[in-house]
């Protein structure tokens, strides 16, 4: 008898815990929860997180995510409107909004991510082939810092833009959301991750950059080699001027000075006759001196003056 | 049977008592379970989130703390801790000489320029957890999220500027642009995080054009070294020139003074003579004469005299004459 209550007790309680296992459920703070009875929803779906109670055993529950969730894409080869083929990653945030419909129209999350993969790479490929390459590089019309002399060379400027990088993304963004409106997910942000050449236009920009750094380092060598010959032409004209303006003045200071001379020997040897004729009489005796030596033969006359008394002493 | 019995026997006593007190041991553990679900540990840079049958209950800080066990579930949040996310390269191990690796992160760092150029750009995203719930809850993949805001951001903001500014004067702009566009997009996701600080590593022109690059710094080397050396010839050749010229002048003026001088010195000379001179012109003037020619013609090499007759033989020392100069020609070492 009282064997066989307690076995009868540890069967209602058996029983007790499998009915409240599958009559509540918990809902956790990052999850909703959609309640099915054969397959087919019931009620609203479940989003406020803690303890619930469905029926049980003919409802099922059906766990759904309630954070943002990501969606990354692969990176696409893209043509854009002038023709340059660029890969485009993109990535999205994304939310189940309404679990139910969510549930109806795509299952679960994979369902979910391959209908965004159809959707946001038909998108970015559309919105980035109807831009030109910069609309979807710029993001703002802005005037670059200037990095002095290189960007002087460059003529360093960045090209106007009209739509830019963020209209282009809320422009996907919005085209997606019209496409998944029906799918209980809202797309909350569309961004190009990353967005990069294709390998041989690539080589390409290289190129082109490498001659336009030639470019600047001819004009640094050609700027050195013009300043230099300017300083070397100012080094000659400064040369040439002082050196002449020595030689004209060396050559007024000692005209001047031939000039004082001149004057002042006249003031001495034009007094007189007399004073004329004892200077040009000094001059040749001077002179006399001067020029005579031993290679120098005289025949003097018994006449001049000097010998005159050599003859008789009269 | 018999051999479990056997095998009792051989327990050691503890054991034995265990055994024979199964309900209290087993009580026992279920305690200790439960004092363990109870209590728990939260570390000094971490908070405790704990969720109630599924729901945010409360948050709690570090220390010793409790809560009810099997209901209640805590998760542990760092939010002291700094963390970083690395771009372009990946810290391999860190110390005093810490080691990289860069090799597979190029698509990362590789990005476009708003002149169309490519620019290799290297950074780390510094943060921190300042809201647990958000991170916990908001968010699937924080980490992850973060990661994609910041490459997004960064090419965003790359993506205005030259390629010149980013690789010269944008560098500190860049990071503090970038800081806030990347926090800015954190408060957008709810993503619970604040940044603390970007920091640009190297930022360099892509590998196959940075010998051009290099080439443009040699050239504004080799400008700087033409334009020294044209001024260091300048600097040899001018200072020398002016002193130079200085000399001519001073020269110039040291014969000036000295023509000067001499031409008064010799008016005065003239002046005294002249002054006696003109009290007796002949007799000074003929002693004047002799005594010049007393001084010259001892000097002479030959000196004939002749008689104011004698001029007839004159030809005949002219003859003679020509003779010893052509002896003198013929033989100069006579």
């Amino acid at each position: 008898m009282n064997r066989n209550i307690t076995i009868l007790i540890t069967i209602i309680i058996i029983a007790a815990i499998i009915v409240i296992s599958q009559t509540v459920f918990i809902v956790n703070e990052t999850e909703q929860v959609v309640v099915t009875q054969f397959g087919k929803p019931v009620g609203n779906a479940v989003t406020e997180p803690g303890i619930q109670f469905k029926a049980p055993f003919i409802q099922k529950t059906n766990y759904f995510e309630k954070r943002y969730l990501e969606w990354d894409g692969d990176p696409n080869q893209v043509p854009t409107k002038d023709k340059k083929f660029i890969f485009v990653d993109t990535y999205a945030r994304w939310q189940i909004t309404d679990p139910l419909q969510f549930f109806k129209r795509l299952t679960n999350e994979r369902g979910a991510q391959s209908r965004l993969d159809d959707i946001l790479d038909g998108e970015t490929r559309d919105f980035i082939a109807s831009h030109l390459l910069e609309e979807t590089v710029r993001t703002s019309n802005r005037t670059p810092l200037s990095s002095g002399s290189i960007s002087e060379i460059l003529e360093d400027t960045l090209v106007q833009i009209q739509v830019g990088r963020k209209k282009i993304q809320n422009m996907i963004q919005e085209a997606a959301n019209k496409e998944a409106m029906d799918l209980g997910i809202a797309i909350l942000d569309v961004r190009f991750k990353r967005i990069n050449y294709v390998e041989d236009v690539r080589t390409q920009v290289y190129e082109r950059m490498k001659s336009e750094r030639f470019r600047i380092a001819d004009k640094f060598r050609s700027e050195g080699q013009g300043e230099a010959s300017r300083i070397n032409g100012e080094k000659e004209r400064e040369l040439n001027t002082i050196q002449s303006e020595a030689f004209r003045e060396a050559e007024e200071i000692k005209g001047k000075a031939d000039a004082m001379a001149a004057s002042i020997y006249a003031d001495a040897y034009d007094q007189s006759l007399n004073s004329r004729e004892l200077y040009s009489f000094l001059k040749s005796m001077e002179t006399f001196q001067k020029t005579f030596d031993k290679e120098t033969y005289i025949i003097l006359s018994t006449d001049s003056e000097l010998y005159k008394y050599l003859k008789n002493i009269k | 049977m018999a051999d479990f019995q056997f095998d009792n026997n051989q327990l050691p006593a503890i054991l034995r008592k265990i055994l024979t007190n199964l309900k209290t041991t087993i009580v026992v553990i279920i305690v200790v379970i439960a004092l363990f679900g109870i209590f728990f540990q939260i570390g000094p840079e971490e908070v405790g989130v704990i969720t109630q049958l599924g729901k945010y209950s409360r948050t709690v800080e570090s220390g010793l703390n409790f809560k009810l066990p099997f209901i209640e579930t805590v998760y542990k949040v760092p939010v002291e801790r700094q963390q970083k996310l690395e771009f372009g390269y990946r810290t391999i191990s860190s110390g005093v000489q810490s080691r990289y690796s860069k090799s597979g992160y190029q698509d990362e760092s590789l990005m476009l320029t708003g002149d169309l150029n490519l620019a290799d750009v290297e950074w780390v995203v510094q943060y921190r957890i300042d809201n647990p719930y958000n991170y916990l809850f908001k968010v699937r993949n924080p980490e992850n999220t973060l990661r994609d805001i910041s490459e997004a951001a960064m090419r965003q903001i790359v993506g205005d500027r030259t390629v010149n500014e980013v690789l010269t004067v944008g560098r500190t702009e860049i990071a503090g642009k970038l800081k806030e566009l990347v926090q800015e997009l954190c408060r957008e996701y709810s993503l619970g995080v604040k940044v603390d600080q970007v920091v640009l590593q190297d930022v360099t022109p892509p590998d196959p054009v940075k010998a051009a690059f290099n080439a443009v710094n040699e050239a504004q080397q080799e400008k700087e070294t033409l334009i020294n050396q044209a001024k260091s010839e300048y600097n040899k050749v001018i200072p020398k020139a002016s002193g130079q010229a200085k000399e001519t002048i001073q020269k110039a003026e040291g014969y000036a003074t000295a023509r000067v001088n001499n031409a008064q010195g010799e008016a005065t000379r003239f002046n005294a003579l002249y002054a006696e001179y003109i009290k007796a012109p002949e007799v000074t003037r003929r002693r004047l004469y002799l005594e010049t020619m007393s001084q010259v013609l001892p000097e002479l090499g030959q000196k004939i005299i002749t008689d104011q007759d004698g001029n007839a033989v004159l030809p005949l020392l002219q003859m003679q004459l020509n003779r010893s100069e052509n002896t003198i020609k013929n033989n100069p070492n006579e």
